[in-house]
């Protein structure tokens, strides 16, 4: 690891869009709890450059909407109520990374409220509300991983390093947690902890079950990967200059793994992000009035829902980059562990 | 080092009626007795080179590991400067390590691919812990010097040396701890002719110039015989000649031994021809 | 027969850790979830005298564990709180659905993915391939709950096909085969969610097994010899590629049962996914492990199904002995 090696794309991609979610502030522009109970399940504004006349504006802006003759739910735009898009305009209190206060939000019009993606059934701004229910999905996502992996790493050296009666248990055990059906797992866990928890539980929670779910497979290639390694010769050579067994996993075993964990964490995330969702979805999860990507589409439960408000299923789509930019990492960092294997 | 001299003085090395089994286990049922090593016994003398010539298979390779305490014998007793190896303490074993270094026959292997060179010539003196940072970096290179190295290689990979100066590496980086045994498993073996030969020397400048004891083992007798004072022949885990190299040579006793001689393609000594035995 | 024997204990030793894991659940339930049952008013507090001693609270662990799988064998799994009845009987009418549900979309994805895989594998690198790939890929890319909403909400816009449940309210009174229309018809949606989510996954690995197979020395030698290319890949190929597809059709049974859970939530199927889910919203710890119990059953029962099938597959096998 000398630098070498070209910055993935892919990379670049995922960084760019996790500093949207990580900025959430900024980029939302409102607060995504604030409710304006006027205004439910308002479709997604249109932004406009033409107005209705045919002039062009260089400032693109949208229609205000109003409920359309004789209905009580399907709303018209409202032409002669244009809202201009502004840039960098000042609203609501956020901190930014949790830390800084900040009133700056990266677009926002005067007057009246503008929902890019629709409102939800209290009139929260839907956009706003995915940006930051993104903070609590991908890092779940990420934290997960993290310890999934890590936990991994240990059992995994461990049974690799030692081997014996502690390899064979371990493996055993691991062979049981990937051979089971991984949401009846997380069904069972979950089953005994407790239901109604703050939104900070509830993450960690998550965080928690999602680790103890899944550490086989991390730890089956590390087991791999320790038992190769332990056989090399430069192994043997620094045993043979009084090293321990401290050393020998500390600077020439474990630095071996890496790529191993590396591209287990890149497959993990999105699985992990995407059970996060589904816990939440179910409403085992995080709880509302705190946005996740799961509880962003529970809504789409009703019947009602789904028939008259489909744009509630836009937030669905705008997080498949998410998952394609961490697919795309992963089958990359894949490729460079097994360059001649053919890609499944 | 003529065969009188090794009368005189103390040997480095004893092996007494060295045995080494291993099992495998098969899935269902029985166990399978492999015999490595079936009660070998030698002497190393100081500052002399014993090579171990065997084909593939005869056990020369699980009897440097058992040297290196890399592997512990079934039973036998190994002597080592009078210390007794056997009942010896992962302690105390750790610092008789020290003293006797291997080099192996895989180069490429033998080094982890992500240090730089100046790492693993230095590694041996961190894990000795006697040198502070600011002499380490000297000493290692004046271990390149010794073997012959540019102290320019300093920053490179393995993978970037060449076959040749990675046997000298590793030679440098056993030298590092001054060990008073070097054993050479196969260590020419991965190389070409005109490099074998340059290694070949340097270990003999070596010997002369520091002193030390070899246990040289192979499958190439001419070059065992090039290197070595006395030669052991093995096979299926048992000495079954021993003597200098001429008298292996010229009246080669053994069956195992002719063979080996056969294999040899060029051999520049005046004898008669195989067939006739 | 060595290695069905193997593979039997294999199977035996998969129910034995999941019983003891559900037990560990089982252990730890009772204490807390009897004291919460005597909260609750309209369990009678005989009932709850009459679990304490059927859980054997005061008994060592290896005992209630023994009892524990003999109640098991007997049809016994424990008392659904919120039913106040047995699970046994519950389960199994969701047990049913689900496996209707989950077989369908076995054979079916395979019955897609098999000789898709072939074909692309034959075209390896070429332009058929690659589009294959990357339309995998991109299904790869999409998770199951986006992709069954998804199909929920293009479903809802056609106005075509029944959106939830298993069958229409009239179900009773139709004839058969106005019965079996209506079922194929609820499942339509639940079934296309299913097999798009598992598909990638089984196309791109067989693909990958097969190209492997192809490119061995006895293939290219059949292949030299002028066997037609239809038989070279059905005949010659595929049995060669069997084993390594084995292990993913046990492992794809696994995604398969995680994915129909949720599926059936979303798509209000009426199999184990939203009794399960209902079950936790309700603290009926019996249910849960019940379920778990249950789909591990299912995993077993397919893994052994595959394992039956490589062995009628591979000769190798049928006659290993010993090691």
């Amino acid at each position: 690891m000398r630098g070498r090696r070209a910055i993935s794309g892919w990379l670049v991609v995922l960084v760019a869009l996790h500093a949207c979610v990580l900025f959430a502030g900024f980029f939302a522009p409102y607060d995504p709890t604030e409710q304006d109970r006027g205004r439910p399940y308002l479709p997604p504004m249109r932004l406009h450059f033409l107005d209705n006349r045919g002039h062009f504006h260089a400032r693109p802006f949208a229609y205000a909407l109003k409920l359309a003759e004789g209905s009580f739910d399907q709303y018209e735009e409202d032409t002669r109520r244009a809202l201009p898009l502004k840039f960098m305009v000042r609203g609501a209190n956020y901190r930014l990374l949790g830390l800084l206060p900040s009133r700056l939000h990266l677009f926002g019009a005067e007057n009246e409220r503008i929902y890019l993606l629709g409102s939800d059934a209290y009139g929260r701004d839907q956009l706003s509300r995915f940006l930051y229910g993104g903070r609590v999905s991908l890092f779940a996502g990420l934290l997960g991983a993290g310890v999934t992996v890590l936990l991994g790493l240990c059992v995994g050296a461990a049974a690799g390093y030692y081997g014996g009666w502690r390899d064979d248990l371990l493996m055993r055990l691991a062979e049981l947690f990937l051979a089971l059906p991984w949401l009846y797992l997380l069904f069972a866990l979950r089953a005994f902890l407790p239901l109604a928890v703050g939104p900070l539980e509830a993450f960690f929670l998550i965080v928690a079950v999602l680790g103890a779910v899944g550490w086989a497979r991390p730890a089956r290639l590390v087991r791999g990967v320790v038992l190769s390694a332990k056989e090399r010769d430069f192994v043997r050579a620094a045993r043979g200059f009084g090293a321990t067994d401290g050393y020998l996993l500390r600077r020439h075993i474990l630095p071996a793994t890496s790529s191993v964990l590396l591209t287990q964490a890149a497959i993990l995330v999105p699985q992990f992000i995407l059970a996060e969702m589904t816990l939440s979805f179910l409403g085992l999860g995080v709880p509302e009035p705190v946005p996740s990507w799961g509880n962003l589409l529970s809504s789409l439960q009703q019947y009602s829902v789904l028939v008259s408000y489909w744009w509630m299923y836009l937030p669905a789509l705008i997080m498949l980059p998410f998952f394609l930019g961490y697919l795309g990492l992963g089958s990359e960092l894949q490729e460079r562990a097994e360059p001649y294997k053919i890609e499944r | 080092m003529t065969a009188e001299s090794h009368e005189t003085s103390e040997p480095l090395v004893r092996v007494e009626n060295l045995v080494k089994h291993y099992s495998k286990r098969k899935l269902v049922g029985s166990v399978e007795e492999v015999r490595a090593l079936d009660g070998v016994s030698f002497s190393i003398f100081r500052g002399t080179t014993l090579a171990i010539v065997g084909e593939s298979g005869s056990g020369k390779s699980t009897l440097a590991f058992c040297l290196a305490c890399f592997e512990k014998p079934t039973s036998g007793n190994l002597w080592f400067e009078e210390t007794s190896l056997s009942g010896l303490k992962e302690k105390d074993r750790r610092v008789i390590r020290r003293q006797i270094q291997l080099i192996f026959q895989d180069p490429a292997n033998s080094f982890n691919p992500r240090w730089s060179v100046l790492e693993i010539l230095t590694e041996p003196l961190v894990l000795q812990g006697n040198l502070s940072r600011d002499e380490m970096h000297p000493r290692a290179q004046a271990l390149l010097e010794q073997v012959g190295l540019s102290s320019h290689l300093g920053e490179k990979l393995p993978s970037e040396l060449s076959g040749g100066q990675r046997q000298r590496l590793g030679i440098a980086r056993a030298l590092g701890l001054r060990p008073k045994l070097l054993i050479l498993d196969e260590a020419l073996s991965a190389l070409d002719c005109s490099v074998q030969a340059q290694i070949a020397n340097l270990l003999m400048e070596l010997q002369a110039s520091l002193g030390m004891t070899y246990l040289f083992i192979s499958h190439d007798l001419a070059m065992a015989a090039h290197l070595a004072d006395e030669i052991a022949v093995m096979s299926r885990g048992q000495i079954v000649e021993q003597g200098a190299p001429e008298e292996i040579l010229t009246h080669p006793e053994n069956r195992i031994t002719r063979e080996l001689l056969a294999a040899v393609p060029r051999l520049d000594l005046s004898r008669p021809p195989l067939a006739e035995s | 027969m060595r290695y069905l024997l193997r593979r039997s204990a294999h199977a035996a030793f998969l129910l034995l850790g999941v019983s003891l894991l559900a037990f560990a659940f089982t252990v730890l339930a009772p204490g807390s979830y009897f004291d919460e049952m005597r909260l609750n008013p309209q369990i009678a507090p005989e009932t709850i005298v009459a679990l304490r001693s059927r859980y054997e609270l005061d008994r060592p662990l290896p005992v209630r564990y023994v009892h524990w799988v003999i109640s098991l064998a007997h049809g016994d799994m424990g008392f659904s709180f919120a039913y106040n009845t047995p699970v046994a009987p519950l389960l199994l009418v969701r047990a049913r659905n689900t496996l209707l549900l989950t077989v369908t979309v076995m054979l079916l994805a395979w019955g897609i993915a098999l000789p898709l895989g072939i074909w692309s594998a034959d075209h390896l690198g070429r332009l058929p391939d690659r589009l294959l790939s990357w339309g995998t890929a991109a299904l790869l890319v999409i998770p199951d709950l986006v992709l069954a909403l998804g199909l929920l909400v293009i479903a809802v816009k056609m106005g075509r096909l029944p959106t939830g449940g298993m069958v229409s309210l009239n179900f009773e009174n139709l004839s058969f085969l106005g019965k079996t229309r209506d079922l194929l018809l609820h499942m339509a949606l639940p079934v296309a969610a299913l097999v798009l989510s598992v598909l990638p996954l089984l196309v791109r690995h067989v693909r990958a097994a097969v190209a492997e197979v192809l490119l061995a020395p006895f293939l290219l030698a059949a292949e030299g010899h002028g066997i037609p290319r239809r038989t070279l890949l059905y005949r010659y190929a595929l049995p060669a590629a069997a084993n390594p597809l084995v292990a993913l059709f046990g492992f794809s049974i696994g995604t398969l049962l995680s994915g129909s859970l949720l599926i059936e939530v979303v798509m209000s199927w009426p199999g184990l996914g939203p009794f399960l889910l209902e079950a936790i919203l309700a603290r009926d710890i019996y249910v849960v492990i019940g379920g778990v119990l249950l789909s591990t059953l299912f995993l077993v029962g397919g893994n052994f199904l595959a394992d039956l099938l490589l062995y009628w597959a591979d000769p190798r096998i049928r006659t290993e002995t010993g090691a």
